[in-house]
């Protein structure tokens, strides 16, 4: 799978088509999806964003550059992913900080002359669930056709999860991390999407995973869906599901759960372990 | 040929030792490194590296930038392992290079180099798959308790791989350390493997996480004055251009490891001191892909959920 594309005989009998120019993406049924993986931000472009988002700290890795854009070509509409918008999200939400264990010890350590606690909120909690826009000046589109404030909607549609066990060919894969920081190796705080694009529809994940060691796991996922209809002209239909888990270590450890980190590396693993602390199904219908 | 000349012959290929040479070269390690001050004196020329994370293919890359050793003398300034996939080769080289030629190369302790932290960030793990066993894994973890904590080039340069302490003012009091133990979790030696200089103080300040101390410029200022010394040079953050000053070139920190975990696309960099102090930096990109033998990173398609 070069680029993340197909083979081109399963693009065929889709009609899909991989982007030109070694970009990295499909065409397929009215949709351009094309993901972006670009290098972390520099020091110069970190300052910029400190500034734009009235912050003197940020992820050790902002992948500032890199984004997931899943385009409807038709109506302009447009969904993507971008670490900026995730970013904005953590400074509105500005939880309080997460204690890590040592912190108990520290309390009782003398503190230095002029000691400043610092409160923000280092693990980078987002409640981002993707950004949407209109490009109105796409070729296809002019301003009266664009399609008009799209909205979610609550709604009670699950996604087919059958639908998507069933062994279609994966014409389009990616995995983009949007920011990532280490928690100065007390754990790790990622915020990643993924992307499958099948003959019949496209799915994606965007992950929010963190885990401070010997204190606390939380994930926060969102699952969109588009299944593509037969017909061109029909309205497409996205489906959300948010889910957001959380669990300190000690109470996972109360149910007999190994109390070490070393077991809770792969979020998949874990999520199953973790209480629902907030769900919200949603939908957004283009039209034009 | 020695056996040691072929030992690093062999690491050089990425080849791990088998784990009888690995005891071996462990013992005749200890033996130098309990020989070796807290703060341990370098003579200039060196050059001076920061952190390596197992990315063995790049370090390669760091050699051929910065020359071999003993021809060049080396200060690397912890955090050898964890992360990349080559925490074993890359330590055990190093490791032997020292015992080889004690006097070309200084390497001193980062936070990973611990017991509790590298069972969470891949050394351990590494260990057990290469050899089957933790065996190694305890060797190396037991000769991490004897690197030495900083280093003092020409009395001029103060290298340590985190930063300051609020319980530490003169390098006497480094030098009273009883440094053969794990890093504890907090104290004077916790600090200088673990803090961070941070703008946004003067004095000190307490991370967020309730633990782990951050020192502005004022703590930098009268460290330097206190201790005589030009600047601090310290590494344990990534940074996307290699290397990077704060307050006014009193502290500089050094990172190199380039294409950090394998996707972070940064640069890395190492400073070179000539018998005069003048600096250099060089910066360097990470190994191509064809030189490191490792699977490209592109994702396999899963059907993910």
């Amino acid at each position: 799978m070069e680029n993340g594309v197909g083979t081109e005989k399963d693009l065929n009998e889709a009609g899909a088509e991989a982007l030109p120019d070694g970009r990295c993406g499909i065409r397929i049924k009215g949709w351009q999806i094309e993901s972006c993986k670009r290098p972390i931000l520099g020091s110069l472009a970190l300052r910029e964003w400190e500034e734009k988002l009235g912050t003197s700290h940020l992820p050790e890795m902002v992948f500032g550059d890199s984004s997931l854009n899943l385009l409807h070509m038709e109506s302009g509409f447009k969904i993507h992913f971008n670490a900026f918008d995730a970013l904005k999200g953590w400074k509105q939400e500005s939880l309080p900080p997460v204690e890590v264990p040592a912190a108990a010890k520290w309390k009782f350590r003398s503190k230095p002359v002029q000691q400043i606690i610092l409160d923000y909120d280092y693990t980078f909690t987002t409640p981002y669930c993707g950004s949407e826009a209109v490009e109105l000046n796409h070729e296809k589109s002019n301003y009266k056709d664009a399609c008009q404030n799209p909205y979610w909607e609550d709604c009670d549609q699950r996604i087919n999860l059958a639908s998507l066990t069933s062994n279609e060919p994966i014409l389009f894969y990616d995995e983009v991390i949007l920011y990532e920081d280490e928690l100065a190796d007390s754990g790790i705080s990622l915020l990643t999407v993924k992307v499958r694009v099948m003959p019949s529809s496209w799915f994606l994940l965007l992950r929010y995973w963190l885990r401070v060691d010997g204190a606390l796991m939380r994930l926060r996922d969102s699952r969109v869906y588009c299944s593509f209809s037969g017909d061109d002209d029909a309205q497409p239909v996205l489906l959300r599901e948010s889910c957001w888990k959380e669990a300190k270590i000690q109470s996972l450890f109360a149910q007999g759960l190994p109390v070490d980190s070393a077991a809770y590396c792969d979020p998949n693993l874990i999520s199953q372990r973790l209480p629902v602390v907030a769900q919200k199904i949603q939908r957004l219908k283009i039209s034009w | 040929m020695s056996d040691l000349d072929r030992q690093i012959e062999q690491l050089k290929r990425c080849e791990p030792l088998k784990e009888s040479e690995v005891k071996a070269l462990c013992l005749k390690a200890m033996e130098i490194l309990v020989e070796e001050s807290n703060v341990q004196r370098v003579d200039a020329p060196v050059t001076i590296c920061g952190d390596i994370h197992g990315q063995f293919y790049d370090m390669n890359e760091l050699f051929k930038v910065g020359g071999d050793c003993p021809k060049t003398n080396y200060l690397f300034l912890g955090d050898f392992v964890d992360r990349g996939f080559y925490s074993v080769e890359t330590f055990l080289l190093l490791l032997a290079l020292k015992v080889r030629y004690p006097d070309r190369i200084t390497l001193i302790r980062g936070n990973h180099e611990s017991r509790q932290i590298t069972q969470v960030y891949g050394f351990y793990d590494e260990c057990l798959r290469k050899y089957g066993s933790v065996n190694v894994w305890r060797y190396c973890t037991d000769i991490f308790d004897y690197l030495s904590l900083s280093a003092l080039i020409e009395n001029k340069i103060f290298g340590v791989h985190g930063g300051l302490s609020p319980n530490i003012t003169t390098l006497d009091q480094i030098r009273t350390i009883d440094r053969k133990q794990e890093v504890p979790h907090d104290g004077a030696m916790c600090d200088l493997l673990w803090s961070d200089p941070e703008d946004v103080v003067d004095g000190w300040g307490l991370s967020p996480r309730g633990a782990g101390f951050l020192f502005g410029g004022n703590v930098v200022s009268s460290f330097n004055h206190s201790n005589n010394t030009d600047y601090i040079c310290r590494a344990h953050q990534l940074v996307m251009e290699g290397y990077k000053w704060m307050f006014n070139n009193q502290i500089v920190t050094v990172w190199s490891a380039p294409n950090y975990c394998y996707r972070c696309g940064n640069v890395a960099a190492i400073l070179e001191l000539d018998e005069n102090l003048n600096k250099q930096f060089r910066v360097f990109e990470a190994a191509p892909q064809e030189a490191r033998g490792v699977p490209s990173k592109k994702p396999a398609p899963d059907y993910f959920l």
